[in-house]
């Protein structure tokens, strides 16, 4: 490591266990094809012939240069690659992080393969090579949701069935930019009830490798990666949340639980509010609901809290935010290596203090120990 | 036209007669709506906990509900349900409660016929 990992004053004193509820691994489609099942050697020909897969199978674009100002895709201090346990150890390490809880990358723009095939061929791959490469060490402390692609939701509940009880193996993620038609539709079905089944939260990490032309985010007249990873995130768990409740996917799965990464805090409050005033003004429109839907939030939904935001000019507003939000639902997370990523000091310095020392425990580490089944 | 404190006579029974009518009344210095539905007569105060709207005052409608099959929605409580002219709350004339959040609810108050009177007890 460097020498950012000597001499960090730690101050997580009062905290027992920190939980990263999304860290990221940084995979290569070269990865992926070494892992890829013989039984789609087709498909993986297909997929090497691409000059550019992340164009050609996928279809990732962006305004202008994701990060251009720091490593994000390759190495975020320099002399590690991040695509390695190895790297992920040496983060968490520096950082004070007892568990990660992983997502992919380019595995983020899944809904963008246009292939239905090459996406569950993919997926499958990206399972194998995650659990053999950073998961099967039987250390327990890098966990992983089973990837799965949202074109395909038989496929997806075939895949799941058969990762389930793998160790290690912690929820369900579907990416969740992109994704048509949106979550709540019944599409989704047999991969809701799948993940119901064996026990497992469905996790929906946004991503801004896949906002080229669906709703909610439409890439095409954003000039620059910074209007559109700005709004991405945010924008596609408030029509994802919506979706999803107003189509009654709680009601539909009653075992199921929820977790939302990636698009800070802030927007939760907002959202309740105007969702339990349509509940109520339209509700004709609602008829599968049976409670308020901020109730089936704070029952049944998390959130991981990166990115949680610039808050230095008024450092109390964050805890505040987090009482609106409402603390049980929340759940730490870095993004690291990812160069928006928030140490766990960005969010425990904040609330310490504020908030009393159980909910401070319970979203920095403990509410995802239960959530995950971690202990 | 108060009988005994509680007792309030309000109206000629034959202004409730059908199924659907409804008379709002003063009683006490308090606008109460008189429903008749299906011959049963429920009385409640014309104010909607919202934002104040005159709630006694919108549609008499259903509500929707998702059917035995899961999928289908039927419309129900036809002429049970008061739909509050502002923003749209509903709520079941013969409880007082938001057919969506029973949480939210106003007073449902009983109400009687004495003679060819409407008495609403209050
Ligand atoms: S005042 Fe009645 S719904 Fe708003």
């Amino acid at each position: 490591m460097t020498q950012h990992a000597a001499g960090r004053a730690r101050t997580l004193d009062s905290v027992d266990a920190v939980v990263d509820t999304d860290a990221h691994v940084t995979e290569s489609v070269d990865q992926l094809l070494e892992y890829m099942d013989p039984a789609d050697e087709g498909l993986r020909r297909i997929i090497e012939d691409a000059a550019h897969p992340e164009h050609d199978i996928y279809s990732v674009a962006h305004p202008t240069p994701p990060f251009i100002h720091t490593d994000a895709f390759g190495d975020v201090y320099g002399d590690h690659p991040t695509g390695t346990v190895e790297a992920k150890r040496s983060e968490m390490a520096e950082f004070g992080l007892d568990y990660s809880v992983l997502n992919p990358t380019l595995g983020l723009a899944l809904a963008t393969v246009n292939n239905d095939r090459a996406a569950v061929a993919l997926a499958k791959a990206y399972n194998a090579w995650i659990l053999d490469q950073f998961v099967d060490d039987g250390q327990g402390d890098i966990l992983t949701p089973v990837l799965v692609p949202p074109q395909a939701p038989d496929k997806a509940a075939e895949i799941i069935d058969d990762r389930a009880d793998e160790p290690g193996v912690v929820g369900v993620q579907i990416p969740s930019t992109g994704l048509v038609p949106p979550p709540g539709h019944r599409w989704y079905d047999p991969l809701y009830e799948a993940a119901e089944e064996n026990d497992l939260p469905v996790m929906f990490h946004s991503g801004s490798g896949a906002t080229a032309d669906i709703f909610p985010v439409l890439r095409k007249w954003a000039e620059t990666y910074a209007e559109d990873h700005a709004m991405v995130h945010p924008f596609t768990a408030m029509w994802n949340l919506t979706s999803m409740l107003f189509q009654a996917v709680p009601e539909r799965f009653p075992d199921l639980q929820f977790v939302f990464q990636e698009a800070g805090v802030g927007w939760i409050p907002y959202t309740k509010w105007r969702l339990d005033d349509h509940y109520l003004e339209l509700s004709d429109e609602v008829p599968g609901l049976e409670q308020l839907p901020s109730k089936y939030i704070d029952e049944r939904f998390h959130f991981s809290t990166q990115p949680l935001g610039y808050t230095g000019d008024h450092p109390d507003h964050l805890a505040k935010m987090i009482e609106l939000v409402g603390p049980e639902t929340l759940m730490y997370s870095s993004d690291l290596p990812h160069p928006d990523f928030d140490p766990p000091e960005e969010l425990y310095d904040r609330v310490r203090g504020h908030l009393d020392d159980e909910a401070v425990r319970g979203i920095m580490g403990e509410t995802a120990t239960d959530v995950f089944d971690l202990s | 036209m108060s009988d005994g404190g509680r007792r309030h006579r309000v109206a000629r029974a034959e202004e409730v007669a059908e199924p659907g009518d409804r008379v709002i009344v003063d009683v006490g210095g308090q606008e109460v709506a008189v429903f008749n539905v299906d011959g049963d007569l429920h009385a409640l105060p014309n104010f909607c906990p919202h934002q104040a709207a005159p709630l006694c005052e919108g549609d008499l409608t259903g509500r929707m509900v998702v059917g035995e099959d899961g999928w289908s929605w039927e419309y129900v409580q036809r002429g049970e349900v008061v739909t509050c002219p502002w923003h749209g709350w509903k709520f079941d004339v013969t409880t007082g409660e938001n057919v969506k959040d029973e949480a939210v609810a106003v007073p449902h108050y009983e109400v009687e016929r004495d003679g060819g009177d409407v008495v609403v007890l209050r």
